[in-house]
């Protein structure tokens, strides 16, 4: 199976600064993975590169089997099969509505069912009847739900979440998991950042374990890596990726 | 006192009758100034976007550039303009000295550093999560810019009436740029200088009135601005 991602000796400075230093990722579609470390230790980083809006100082991102170019127009094609969600998603001050139609305004995919397409997101986040609802008057949780809903509408083939149910409640946490799991059912590949260890086991993601910009060793989701003996600063995913590096 | 109140009520004849000299002023004024913000906040603006947005080997010095700048007095614009626009400087040949085209450029180096600064200001208060969302949703770099006007737009507006506000109260400019020629360059402000000196005070009182009514919507206008 050819990679969503394949990550070779990604280098990202901030300065003087190394905040990403990874030998080598390749991450399969239609999975879950879960970015886990400390504060700083290079989640989101890791994301905003996966989301194509940063680039590494070094290194070769390969997104869907192409080498990612920088240019935009390179760009563009790469960076519309994915979307990102932010920890404390920025609403825009208008309705529900209008929040999820510009992200298909902006991706020029305003269409006779662009309409239709934001009502169908916005049921499948459990908020039926939103549409004309002020986006800023929402709870927490629901803010969170819409800002999903405007990623679902895009209809990606990658959703990064960064820390999802970092700032929500109990019950909208487990709503947001169940909901990770259909994505994933249905084939889209998500990737999370989580300080949550039991989390990423419920939702039976493999675990990317970060600390000071570096993948560490231990971050196995199972034995098998064992028996492989992968490279340092490589990551150990499945039985299949071992055979592969 | 009797003076006093005789010249106002002359002033406000003078404005309610629409005497063609109050309105060749006032139409100088407002049109060359207006234009000077035109091309100042096509200027100034992305100026102050790029100064916000980027980060790049002496940006504190473009900064402190830009507030020095801000303050820059009138005659000293007027001055280098001049310099510059005069028959031995290098643009003399162009005729523009003395026209109302003089004062327009004159007006704008000293409104763009305004511009720029509040629209600098406007990005840097603005909330950080603004860019990223908009481009995480695939807007292209421009598309993300444009977008992020929009959602600072009351700040933009506000850059453009505070650097209109500067320029259309400048007296230095104008008088050394335009030459404060009659039905020809003559501003409300040079205007008002020209006339108490020959005393004709209520002439320039209506000016004056017409200038702080001017200031004033300005003023009301950022006002309104900043409690949206």
């Amino acid at each position: 199976m050819t990679p969503i991602y394949s990550l070779r000796n990604i280098e990202k400075n901030y300065g003087k600064k190394t905040a990403l230093k990874i030998k080598r990722i390749d991450l399969l579609p239609g999975r879950i993975y879960s970015l886990t470390g400390a504060n700083g230790a290079g989640k989101s980083t890791l994301l905003q590169l996966l989301a194509l809006l940063d680039r590494p100082n070094a290194g070769e991102i390969r997104f869907d089997g192409d080498v990612v170019g920088w240019r935009w127009r390179d760009l563009r094609r790469s960076r519309r099969k994915v979307t990102l969600v932010h920890q404390s998603p920025y609403l825009f001050d208008t309705t529900v509505y209008q929040n999820l139609i510009l992200g298909l305004r902006l991706r020029e995919r305003v269409m006779k069912n662009g309409r239709q397409r934001a009502l169908n997101a916005l049921e499948t986040v459990g908020l039926n009847g939103f549409e004309e609802r002020r986006a800023r008057e929402l709870s927490g949780g629901e803010m969170q739900r819409v800002a999903l809903a405007r990623a679902l509408s895009l209809d990606p083939r990658v959703l990064l979440l960064d820390e999802p149910t970092a700032n929500i409640d109990h019950a909208s946490s487990e709503y947001f998991e169940k909901l990770i799991i259909e994505l994933q059912q249905q084939g889209m590949t998500i990737i999370l950042s989580s300080h949550d260890s039991d989390q990423s086991r419920r939702l039976g993601s493999e675990i990317l374990n970060l600390s000071e910009g570096r993948l560490l060793n231990d971050a196995k989701p199972n034995d098998t890596c064992k028996k492989f003996k992968p490279v340092e600063g490589s990551l150990c995913l499945s039985p299949l990726k071992m055979q592969e590096v | 006192m009797d003076y006093l109140t005789q010249s106002f009520n002359t002033a406000l004849s003078l404005i309610i009758s629409l005497d063609s000299e109050v309105v060749s002023t006032v139409w100088t004024s407002l049109s060359v100034s207006l234009l000077a913000i035109i091309v100042a906040a096509v200027i100034g603006v992305p100026i102050g976007l790029l100064v916000a947005l980027r980060n790049f080997y002496g940006k504190r010095l473009v900064l402190t550039l830009l507030n020095t700048l801000m303050a820059l007095p009138t005659v000293v614009v007027g001055l280098v303009v001049y310099g510059l626009l005069s028959r031995q400087g290098p643009f003399g040949n162009m005729g523009l000295l003395f026209t109302p085209a003089a004062m327009m450029i004159g007006q704008t180096v000293l409104a763009t550093p305004i511009v720029a600064n509040y629209t600098l200001g406007a990005v840097t208060a603005a909330d950080s999560r603004i860019l990223p969302t908009i481009l995480t949703l695939g807007a292209s770099p421009l598309q993300g810019l444009l977008q992020l006007l929009l959602e600072i737009r009351f700040g933009i507006v506000a850059a453009i009436a505070a650097g209109f506000g500067r320029i259309v109260a400048e007296v230095g400019v104008a008088m050394m740029l335009g030459g404060n020629i009659r039905g020809y360059t003559r501003t409300m402000t040079t205007s008002i200088a020209l006339e108490t000196s020959k005393g004709e005070f209520a002439f320039a009182l209506a000016l004056g009135i017409i200038l702080m009514s001017v200031a004033l919507l300005v003023n009301l206008f950022l006002n309104s601005l900043q409690q949206r």
